[in-house]
């Protein structure tokens, strides 16, 4: 009986421009993979790709709605860059982001009857500290109990979005509301200001491009952003190096949760313009991919996060016009992560084939 | 049925050094042959060569005169050659049985009951359905000759089998392996420790600097004739000036280094004490995995250990991290040159960084001062002669020679008053190493102080002024290097005892 063995070896060096082209790949495939999908379930593949990926931006409503669901993307995607750049796996981000919206939100209700100019910074900078004080949860328990931060940060998704379910139903809920499990809404002040009439963009996207700046100075220019990268890659020279571990994990957890936390006040100043149930579409889960996807590079994750937001305009529009379910949007994201990190796989290792006899070992 | 295992004329070379050169040797079943040498002696290549790891570049190797090809592991394995490693192939998660039988050939009802058959036989006491991370390090390499045993070996090769075991282990393994080689397996156990040699083998062959040396019975050997074959009589070439100069000022005091670790792989210091003046090389010889990757992260700050005391120029320096301990001047230079005191994937400069003090201004107010950074590199380039001026060159592309240049100079362009290195010429060839001796002489003739961890008994004594060795966490006494010869290191180092 004759078996094929499966080698599979290091590359040693991969080049920067293929690393950074890989992610084109991954889309392309997605695509065909998105062709293949609508074709066996009986729709000409082009008509349903066109449905899903160029009718949603061909007029000036449907970009603003790109940019729309781009600016949460992107801005919490650029926050785990600092995780996942220095080795922390922070997966709760949707926790943070539902945290921040919480605090943020509380202060949005504390002046719920009053208009004034210091109310929209109250609330971003409320949803800030609270996305901040829950990303430092599981950064707590890792630097001082061991504890995996991968676990902690997943599950705290869930308790914070209980805590909100709480408040929308009981404390929180709107006095005039019919008990509808939701709150008041916010006042004008409270309300990040439209960029547009009759578009619903807003002036969150300059929190989101202002961090990308921001973002791109700490990673490149500044001791902070050396020695996550040092740490990213090598641990050992890190702790080698004297570099203050602990502080470090705190530090790009506090950035990480800030980042969602403000993400999340985006959200329920921005569109929604009071607390409920659904705040949020897994935005903090889907910036993951838009991470990986833009290769935790700043300038690349304002790319990916318009690539990932058009999945979700896409889903929405096939939902319209094929009758199938929105949560396509789900699976053409996992695609993307799919075939990001099968090319990945491709591009880090190479994979020999031989021949070997199983019968002979039996002897 | 008697086995005859043959090696012939084996050669392997490797960049920069030849790791076996021109190896014969033969095997009988019935005896337990070691094979005995330092680190870098061309032991782990050869067993790599019989297990079918690697492949030699010349020779052949014969099984009762049968000529094999191993060309894979699994070729040993069809060739009836067990091996049991050092460092355990097992998955931690799945339990004993499971492990076993996953490159089984046979169902599991009838791998059980032969299992269980081993297990009566030579009376291991292991139970076969908790998973392998519950098992002690002794049990972990019973489940590893276990799966050789399934296979009814011809030759067991055991590579330094006792380095994770306790005393009490090592006692049951040496039981086993006599059983076994009664029932006619041939073993071959690879050491560096004298005293196992000679309690357990019956033939030893003595492997140097990728030859065989020597070829004896043990009953004729003494842990003393051992060892100087091990060593061998190299006599340093070009000696340093010895520093005795007794009126030098104290630097470095330790006082009380212990240390205890619960994973086997690490070893436990225990009550470390010594101290060095000004201008003074103290080398502390060992075979590796004794004690001195430990030693060396304490003395570098990288691990804090309680109660225990540093004394660096007459500060206090035990609670400080290595980035701290830097300010005081002191510097390090890791035995792990290309993941540890440098990362592959950053540019020249950026590794140059990693060595950041205040007086650098490398980082002035957070900011990086890239500028600042590369002409620092540009100057360590050249004045420690590495083959290239292009700071944005990634260091992966340095040889090792040339990466240790830049690590060493990295670490001295601050013109720190303590150096501690651990085997600073490792895997170089003979132009790095000559270079990097003649830096670590010269940093002693401008009075500042180095601390040598190293394996190559030559180059300490070659370098230091003063000689201690490390076996099994424990330090020797310090010896002045005019009275320390190769067989007393080869003997210290051992295990055993002099005077």
């Amino acid at each position: 009986m004759e078996d094929l063995l499966i080698k599979i070896e290091k590359r040693n060096d991969v080049p920067t421009t293929l690393y950074f082209f890989t992610p084109f790949i991954a889309i392309i495939l997605t695509i065909i993979g998105g062709g293949i999908i609508f074709y066996t379930l009986g729709f000409n593949p082009i008509e349903a790709l066109k449905f899903y990926f160029i009718t949603p931006i061909s007029n000036l409503y449907g970009f603003s709605e790109l940019l729309l669901k781009a600016t949460p993307l992107c801005l919490i995607a650029i926050g785990l860059s600092f995780c996942f750049k220095s080795n922390n796996w922070n997966i709760g981000a949707e926790g943070q982001l539902t945290f921040g919206a919480i605090v943020g939100g509380g202060v949005a209700l504390l002046f719920y009857n009053q208009e004034g100019f210091y109310i929209l910074p109250l609330i971003i900078i409320g949803g800030a500290i609270g996305g901040m004080i829950f990303a430092l949860i599981p950064a707590i328990l890792k630097t001082y109990f061991n504890t995996n931060e991968i676990l902690v940060s997943l599950m705290l998704v869930y308790v914070s979005k209980l805590i909100l379910d709480y408040l929308v139903v009981g404390p929180w809920s709107n006095p005039e509301g019919f008990n509808f499990p939701e709150t008041r809404q916010f006042s004008d002040s409270a309300r990040m200001p439209l960029l547009f009439e009759g578009l619903r963009i807003h002036a969150g996207i300059f929190i989101s491009l202002a961090a990308v700046f921001v973002s791109w100075f700490v990673l490149y220019k500044t001791y902070l952003g050396f020695q996550i990268k040092v740490s990213g890659l090598s641990l050992k020279t890190a702790k080698y190096a004297g570099f203050k571990g602990k502080t470090m994990i705190l530090i790009v957890f506090m950035i990480s949760g800030a980042c969602a936390g403000m993400a999340g006040v985006g959200e329920i100043t921005g569109p929604i313009g009071q607390l409920h149930r659904m705040i949020s579409p897994d935005y903090g889960f889907t910036a993951i991919i838009v991470a990986f996807l833009g290769r935790l590079n700043p300038f690349g994750i304002i790319f990916a996060s318009l690539v990932v937001s058009l999945t979700y305009l896409g889903a929405e529009t096939a939902q319209i016009f094929l009758q199938i379910p929105q949560y396509t949007g789900q699976v053409f994201q996992g695609m993307i992560l799919f075939f990001l990190l099968a090319s990945d796989y491709l591009l880090f290792f190479k994979i020999k084939f031989q021949n070997f006899n199983k019968n002979e070992l039996r002897h | 049925m008697a086995t005859d295992l043959r090696i012939s004329n084996i050669s392997k070379i490797y960049p920069g050094c030849i790791a076996n050169d021109n190896v014969s040797l033969q095997f009988k079943s019935g005896k337990i042959y070691a094979l005995l040498g330092e680190n870098g002696a061309g032991k782990s290549t050869l067993v790599k060569i019989l297990s079918g790891v690697i492949s030699p570049d010349n020779g052949e190797v014969f099984l009762n005169e049968k000529n094999l090809k191993l060309s894979s592991p699994l070729d040993a394995k069809k060739n009836k050659i067990g091996m049991v490693f050092q460092h355990f192939n097992l998955f931690e998660t799945l339990s004993v049985f499971e492990n076993l039988s996953i490159d089984a050939t046979e169902d599991n009802k009838s791998l059980r009951v032969r299992i269980n058959e081993i297990l009566k036989k030579y009376n291991f006491s292991i139970n076969l359905d908790v998973p392998v991370l519950n098992l002690s390090a002794g049990q972990k390499q019973k489940v590893e000759i276990i799966r050789c045993l399934l296979r009814s070996p011809k030759v067991l090769i055991m590579d330094e089998p006792t380095s994770v075991l306790t005393e009490q282990e090592t006692e049951e393994l040496f039981i086993s392996l006599k059983k076994f080689c009664d029932e006619g397996i041939l073993i071959i156990y690879i050491t560096h420790k004298l005293k196992e040699v000679l309690s357990l083998c019956d033939e030893v062959a003595v492997m140097r600097k990728g030859k065989v040396v020597s070829v004896s019975q043990t009953q004729n050997e003494k842990v003393e004739t051992l060892a100087s074959k091990m060593v061998g009589q190299k006599l340093a070439k070009i000696k340093k000036k010895i520093n005795t100069s007794k009126n030098k000022d104290e630097i470095f005091k330790v006082k009380h280094l212990n240390f205890y670790s619960d994973d086997p792989f690490e070893t436990n210091l225990v009550n470390l004490n010594f101290s060095l003046k000004k201008g003074e090389c103290l080398g502390i010889a060992g075979i590796s995995g004794n004690g001195q990757n430990e030693l060396f992260q304490i003395l570098s700050g990288e691990i804090i250990t309680p109660n225990t005391s540093i004394i660096f120029r007459n500060k206090e320096i035990a609670k400080l991290n290595p980035k701290q301990r830097r300010e005081y001047l002191m510097a390090f230079s890791p035995e792990d040159r290309i993941s540890q005191a440098a990362v592959p994937e950053l540019k020249i400069y950026e590794n140059v960084a990693l060595n950041n003090f205040k007086s650098s201004n490398f980082f002035e107010k957070g900011l990086v001062n890239e500028r600042k950074i590369k002409e620092h590199s540009k100057k360590i380039l050249s004045d420690f002669s590495v083959n290239t001026d292009n700071v944005e060159l990634k260091s992966q592309f340095l040889s090792g020679g040339n990466l240790q240049k830049l690590i060493l100079g990295r670490e001295l362009i601050t013109a720190p008053e303590l150096l501690i290195c651990y085997n600073p010429t490792w895997g170089l060839d003979v132009g790095a190493i000559n270079y990097i001796h003649e830096t670590l002489i010269k940093i002693n003739d401008e009075e500042k102080s180095t601390i040598l961890i190293s394996t190559d008994t030559e180059e300490l004594l070659k370098l230091s002024d003063r000689i201690a060795v490390i076996y099994k966490g424990k330090l020797s006494k310090i010896m002045p290097s005019v009275e320390v010869t190769p067989e007393k290191l080869g003997i210290l180092m051992g295990g055993g005892s002099i005077d």
